[in-house]
């Protein structure tokens, strides 16, 4: 825009304002005195009405659109049941979903269990809330809520299986090696392991999901404890 | 224009601001499931056709269909159209592994799930149709005769089952699959008077 333009532009601005009145000025925040100096500074920030509606509208879509997209990336999770390092959303398995939820699920296509199926948690942290690091062995064990099946994976924060050569993705409550009383102890780390080993490949960082399958507990009135959960706990670090 | 006014004309617009961005938000996100490209229908509908059961590829590295499989599960999926008729899925259930059901909405919310724990009898009979088509087929009914089946309204015209069974070990996995697929599904037109 030219020098000459802009200038006329703005004088335009000052009096459309001025003809349709859409800043008077406040009688009684303005006195005679002031007259010139407020001249002075509406001539500066005065623009055609149209403009204004036009920035107003766009830096709102544009703050909308990033809210979302914000939101969205950081999986905002309304009610979730947390245990723990361990949050679930028993209700994205129903019709009660939220929308912020489905609009999550519709953007990456996952298929949460049906609140009848089951329930999966996330834990994106160790027990002491750090977050999980691919440098580190972790020791997974204690108990798991009564369940029929459950199932234990190592996944990409946005959810894709880490490749390595055991070709060790999960474990399955059946196939785990147990202590003789029951319990059972899981290895997460680089390096092979005896006993439950889950490898953690070459994966930059990852998160853990525990599955349970059928399970009795009803999330509607359970609360949840930590302690029925199991724990994760750092071991060595690179 | 005092420092008051500036003030007070600054909120204006900040409040103009945060108005229309949060319609924005809201709007964006209650569009999401219809606008989202690649949703799981859309992931489901490029491997499956409508009124059969199809056993969807195992989750390995580099191989999922939707994020966040259970690489320890067998499944199988139908997807449904139910503007023809009503959708009938039946199963007679030999082993005792896990096997779950969730019906699902073509935005991919479950309307009714259950596991094999909930079959009659060794047996498991769904019909899934609108609730026009239940009104016909009740009207043609013995009110007498004890119903067989378990009958679910479904909120949209499409949508999908997703079938899960469990291989509890890996050496189990041809079992699973199997034990998702012996689930028949099949698209049904009514009988008309």
């Amino acid at each position: 825009m030219s020098a000459a333009k802009w200038e006329e532009s703005r004088v335009r601005g000052e009096v459309i304002s001025h003809d349709v009145g859409a800043n008077p000025p406040a009688p009684h925040l303005t006195s005679p005195r002031k007259r010139g100096e407020e001249r002075l500074i509406s001539r500066k920030i005065d623009m055609p009405n149209l403009f204004k509606f036009l920035i107003v509208a766009l830096a709102g879509t544009a703050l909308g659109l990033a809210v979302t997209y914000e939101g969205l990336q950081r999986g905002l999770a309304f009610n979730a049941v947390k245990a723990g390092p361990w949050t679930g959303a028993p209700k994205n398995g129903s019709l009660d979903i939220d929308p912020y939820a489905r609009a999550m699920l519709a953007r990456s296509g996952e298929l949460p269990l049906g609140i009848a199926e089951g329930l999966s948690f996330i834990a994106r942290t160790d027990s002491s809330g750090a977050v999980l690091r691919p440098r580190c062995d972790y020791d997974v064990s204690g108990s798991v809520p009564p369940t029929r099946y459950w199932t234990l994976t190592l996944v990409s924060p946005r959810g894709f299986l880490v490749d390595n050569p055991a070709k060790r993705f999960g474990f399955t409550s059946a196939e785990i090696v147990r202590a003789p009383d029951g319990t059972f102890d899981i290895t997460v780390a680089r390096q092979a392991r005896p006993g439950n080993w889950l490898p953690l490949g070459n994966t930059q960082s990852f998160v853990l999901m525990l599955r349970l399958y059928d399970t009795l507990l009803d999330f509607g009135t359970t609360k949840l404890d930590a302690t029925a959960m199991p724990k994760i706990v750092k071991g060595r670090c690179e | 224009m005092n420092l008051t006014d500036r003030f007070f004309s600054f909120l204006l617009y900040f409040a103009g601001i945060v108005l229309v961005a949060g319609v924005v938000h809201f709007a964006s996100i209650l569009a999401m499931p219809e606008l989202a490209p690649h949703d799981s229908y859309a992931r489901l509908s490029a491997l499956a056709k409508p009124g059969q059961m199809v056993l969807l590829p195992t989750a390995l590295p580099g191989h999922e269909i939707t994020p966040f499989e259970d690489p320890a599960l067998a499944q199988a999926v139908c997807l449904y159209d139910l503007s023809s008729g009503p959708l009938h899925l039946h199963a007679e259930l030999e082993d005792p592994g896990l096997l779950t059901l969730s019906f699902r909405t073509r935005s991919g919310r479950v309307f009714y799930s259950m596991t094999d724990q909930a079959a009659l009898h060794g047996t498991i009979e769904v019909r899934i149709m609108t609730a026009p088509q239940l009104e016909a087929v009740e009207e043609n009914e013995d009110e007498d005769e004890p119903l067989q089946e378990l009958r679910l309204v479904a909120p949209d015209m499409k949508g999908f089952v997703l079938v899960n069974a469990l291989a509890a070990f890996p050496s189990e996995r041809a079992e699973a699959e199997a034990r998702a697929t012996s689930i028949s599904c099949s698209s049904e037109t009514l009988a008309r008077e």
